[in-house]
């Protein structure tokens, strides 16, 4: 500890170096951010659309920023408490609501064919990012529910079946096999009881969404009984995972059974299915939900992400020269793949077509091939919507692991989630 | 005025860093949170005067707030106890004599650098899990363990482990304590025909009381404050049956979870005034058993 | 116990029995010894374990990380290190850099100012001390969450968002409650003679803390300046909240970089480089944590 007063000047000096140190360049006279949630490969794609885009206008600077998913809404919410929004960032289904519903985004109404060229999008591409009439999220990526299941031990049972009609029946007979062809050792799947968006498929092949057009709730008591029973059953039947594996909530890649090799089928996102395979040496497939025996089909499209212009965006022009850059530039769909999910566009997906892995392949024939079995967009998610997923996720535990039984704590839920919406609406 | 000015100086002085970043830098923050603890604010919208619903509605209605209370409670009780003992009787093992001590010293404290992070959550599930290592040790004694982080009668106890394994912090402070004792009361007291028990009560313990004393306040604070580890080990969901519900994963949630920013300072000051009191007991009761060295009050 | 017994009547008999008793105890002592290292040892297997995991799983192959509980990998993946050094847009020769800044001038910046705050609140009298050791207690008891955005909005009207000053400065202002009490707590124990003594000689207060209380407190200081080393070293809130531009990340803000919960991850180099992230702040332990041990001899303690 030989400190004294020179070094302690010296250090200070240093501070103010340091402060001064990653100011952003000044040789450009607009700059712009862009912030998302990534990953290292992610990461890399959309900092080369970013080089891109720079090269190809001069005068605009943009600045990249990154952080993974979990730390990206703290992050975000700080940013946006603060009134430092970056110009353009991502945006997931399950937040477009609450930032939009706030006044945290602008809508793009007015610039739609006006700096903003969405003529080559898909019919319906835009509607789930479309609040009372107004655009507030461009879909960069479509993707649908899925089942992820393992190609090679359903060859190992020797099951054959097929991934886009079949039941509920079909699935617990399958995951009756699975088991008793690896006695135990690997059970059919995992127990989806406290997966809300399973659950919401369920829901719609009833025929109602989740929740009525004027936020309030739609679904039923007996919705979520019979739904908590019907896992109940298979669990009881010990051919899904059993309730340790269950209860853990919002499990990351790493804690699905189907990468661990004690289940054989999960549930993720069409877009997601990549990623479980390169955690997993066997091949993996996606299959769709499985169909309720004489009920309608549950699945809908909806954007793995969006991207969106913020209320503190100082520079609109420039953000949306950048945003219209990702969507239609050929060169920028090619460096981002279906990282993000399918080009929610013809002209996108035929510019990919020749550059995909065989997993993106499989992942966008189960994409094609599900088309016709999809129903509209659910009704818009209340503000509380996310808590009431939580709510479902704590009672459903409770059935799990046997403290409650599935129809009164389906009704308990029913009646937490009202004073949620009721506390969340006031 | 001269005077007050030539008594304080020296004082003042010293302490000036700490004053300018205090009134300048930590004292708005704390005060705007107390504000917004009586407001409605979703950190988009402006914040809206609520007067105090906020706490009433904690108190009256949020059976979720009395669960994380009685958690973090039991957390405090049991951990805070196990890990300064852990940390006393490690430290005062490494003080005396033995060679290669050093490696020693660094290995206690390498669990401690690895913190909470997702690698030590992804590592503690699988520890703890139903064929997880503590399951496997314990068959070999002929005992079916169970899901220890996935039951919620144990799965707090898989937390206080992992306090009690990252002891390296109070343990080093302990060391340094130690460290400070004079040898020469020992070498009085070996002349004397003191035990060692004895010596521990007579010598060590009076010796280390300040050290002790700090290490009891601020391990108890932290206890209180405990977030990352049960954040991370529970996805950031206080699961299994809110048995995590750690006061402040109850707390981020509601701020960064679900926009209820108002909501969550309320909840911020209520566990700042029962830290506050708990502090304060130990500080009025610590006159009794903390004395310094040559120190006149 | 029949050996024991002493025969007063042989000299002979006596030096031998007091031999074997000298024996004896040696024995006892070096079991102790034995036991003692036994126990350490065996401590250390469970203390190391999760590191010995870490290190292992940072050297497997990506689909295998989380499929096997072996820590023996298969094959063994070196090019975790040398890839992930370089897998996100930056290298990590970057962050280390940037880390090493904010490290370095936080842990001059707590050392000092905390130890002048600490030296305040022990020895010297003054209005309003009370109350301020109080509120000094109140800063380390509001949970960090709430906060963290009024704190944001200070800083941005500062223009300090996306600079180091947010992450130094606090450091400079001894905004850490946690080093002013502990130093508080050791410099109490320092014998008040000594100052006094210097006082009678004519030294100032600044004196007294310089040549006095910061040579007596050596272990205080090392220990203080091995936690702020580690904790601003591993410090990812306050990063997260103000630094944007990813040129100027730090290596814990990098390592979340890598793993996406929702979608595709690298896993083996993300353990690869939190192995590496180690490396600094166990080598700086190790150096001084010496000076923990020293710090008595040195300074005598009267």
């Amino acid at each position: 500890m030989t400190l004294n007063r020179r070094k302690l000047l010296q250090s200070m000096t240093a501070l103010a170096a340091a402060g001064a140190l990653p100011l952003p360049a000044f040789a450009q006279d607009r700059a712009i951010r862009h912030f998302w949630w990534g990953n290292p490969e992610r990461d890399r794609r959309t900092f080369e659309v970013i080089e891109g885009f720079k090269a190809a206008n001069a005068g605009i600077n943009v600045t990249g920023e990154t952080i993974g998913w979990g730390d990206y809404w703290t992050k975000m919410a700080t940013q946006t408490a603060g009134g430092n929004m970056a110009d353009v960032i991502q945006m997931a289904h399950t937040y477009i609501h609450e930032y939009a519903g706030r006044g945290a985004l602008r809508g793009l109404n007015d610039y739609v064919g006006k700096g903003l060229d969405l003529s080559h999008y898909d019919a319906g591409a835009n509607d789930v990012g479309t609040i009372d009439g107004q655009l507030y999220g461009i879909n960069i990526g479509s993707t649908s529910q899925a089942i992820p299941y393992n190609i090679a031990a359903f060859e190992k049972a020797g099951i054959s079946f097929d991934p886009l009609t079949w039941t509920t029946d079909d699935f617990a007979a399958i995951c009756q096999k699975i088991t008793d062809a690896t006695g135990g050792a690997m059970t059919g799947s995992e127990d989806l009881s406290l997966y809300i968006e399973t659950f919401e498929v369920w829901c719609r092949a009833a025929g109602h969404d989740m929740y009525n057009t004027d936020g309030t709730l739609a679904m039923t008591a007996e919705d979520v009984a019979s739904y908590w029973a019907f896992w109940g059953g298979l669990r009881d039947a010990g051919i899904v995972e059993g309730k340790d594996a269950t209860v853990i909530l919002d499990k990351g890649m790493a804690d699905l059974g189907i990468v661990k090799g004690t289940a054989a089928m999960t549930f993720r996102y069409a877009n997601q299915v990549g990623a479980v395979q390169s955690l997993m040496t066997d091949p993996v497939g996606a299959a769709m939900v499985p169909q309720r025996p004489g009920m309608g089909f549950g699945h809908y499209v909806l954007p793995s992400m969006f991207l969106c212009l913020t209320r503190d965006s100082a520079d609109v022009e420039a953000a949306l020269a950048y945003i219209n850059n990702w969507i239609t530039n050929p060169e920028a769909i090619k460096i981002l793949g279906i990282d993000r999910g399918i080009p929610p566009s013809q002209i996108g997906r035929d510019t990919l077509e020749p550059t995909l892995s065989p997993v993106e392949k499989n992942v966008v024939a189960y994409f094609g091939g599900i088309q016709d079995k999809i129903g509209p967009v659910p009704n818009a998610t209340p503000k509380g919507a996310g808590e009431v997923r939580d709510a479902f996720m704590r009672i459903g535990t409770d059935v799990v692991l046997g403290y409650t039984p599935a129809d009164e704590a389906a009704g308990m839920f029913i009646q937490d989630a009202q004073d949620i919406l009721a506390r969340a609406a006031g | 005025m001269r005077r007050f000015f030539r008594r304080n100086a020296a004082g003042y002085l010293f302490l000036s860093p700490w004053l300018v970043g205090f009134f300048l830098l930590a004292l708005g923050p704390i005060l705007a949170s107390l504000y917004l603890s009586f407001t409605h604010y979703d950190m988009v919208s402006t914040p809206r005067w609520v007067g105090v619903d906020n706490y009433v509605y904690m108190f009256d209605r949020d059976r979720r707030f009395w669960r994380a209370l009685s958690v973090t409670f039991h957390y405090v009780a049991i951990a805070v106890p196990l890990r300064l003992a852990m940390a006393l009787a490690v430290a005062m093992l490494l003080d005396k004599g033995l060679r290669s001590i050093g490696v020693y010293r660094a290995i206690f404290y390498l669990p401690s650098l690895l913190g909470a992070s997702i690698a030590i959550a992804i590592l503690w599930r699988e520890m703890f899990g139903l064929n997880g290592m503590v399951n496997e040790a314990l068959a070999m004694i002929g005992i079916t363990g169970i899901g220890w982080i996935t039951t919620p009668s144990t799965s707090l106890y898989t937390i206080v482990i992992l306090a009690m394994w990252q002891f390296g912090s109070p343990m080093l402070i302990f060391l340094a304590g130690l460290r400070g004792i004079p040898r020469d009361l020992y070498e009085a007291a070996e002349i004397d025909g003191t035990p060692k028990w004895r010596q521990f009560f007579r010598i060590t313990l009076p010796m280390l009381a300040p050290v002790l004393f700090f290490n009891l306040v601020l391990q108890t604070i932290e206890a209180f404050k405990t977030f990352t580890s049960a954040f991370v080990i529970s996805n950031g969901s206080g699961a299994p049956a809110d048995s995590l519900l750690f006061y402040t994963v109850y707390l981020f949630n509601e701020a960064f979870k679900f926009f209820r920013m108002g909501y969550a300072s309320a909840l911020a000051w209520v566990l700042l005034i029962i830290i506050g009191a708990f502090t304060a007991v130990a500080f009025a009761t610590s006159k009794y058993w903390v004395h310094y060295e040559n120190e006149r009050d | 116990m029949k050996t024991n017994v002493i025969d007063p009547t042989s000299w002979d008999d006596d030096a031998r029995i007091a031999r074997g008793i000298k024996l004896r105890q040696q024995a006892t002592a070096r079991r102790a010894r034995l036991l003692k290292h036994v126990f350490l040892i065996a401590f250390s297997g469970i203390m190391l374990y999760p590191l010995l995991w870490l290190v292992a799983s940072s050297l497997k192959p990506e689909d295998q990380i989380f499929g096997s509980l072996s820590l023996w990998p298969s094959e063994w993946r070196w090019d975790n290190y040398t890839q992930g050094w370089n897998a996100l847009p930056l290298s990590f020769t970057v962050f280390y850099k940037n880390s090493a800044i904010v490290t370095v001038l936080s842990v001059i910046g707590n050392l000092l100012s905390c130890s002048f705050a600490a030296y305040a609140f022990a020895r010297l009298q003054f209005t309003g001390k009370t109350l301020f050791f109080g509120l000094m207690m109140m800063t380390m008891m509001i949970p960090y969450h709430v906060v963290l955005i009024p704190q944001y909005v200070l800083f941005l009207n500062l223009g300090w968002v996306d600079t180091y000053l947010p992450l130094i400065v606090p450091r400079f202002l001894a905004a850490d409650g946690f080093f002013v009490f502990l130093m508080v707590q050791f410099f109490r124990q320092i014998p008040r003679e000594l100052d006094e003594a210097a006082m009678i000689d004519g030294c100032s207060p600044f004196k007294i803390y310089w040549a006095v209380i910061l040579p007596l407190s050596l272990p205080a200081m090392a220990t203080a300046a091995i936690f702020s080393l580690i904790w601003v070293w591993e410090d990812f809130l306050a990063p997260l909240i103000y630094l944007n531009d990813i040129n100027s990340y730090t290596v814990p803000l990098a390592l979340r970089l890598f793993v996406d919960q929702e979608g595709q991850s690298a896993f083996g180099q993300m353990f690869a480089m939190s192995v590496l992230s180690l490396v600094p702040v166990l080598l700086f332990f190790v150096a001084f944590q010496k000076l923990i041990i020293r710090g008595i001899a040195t300074s005598g303690m009267k």
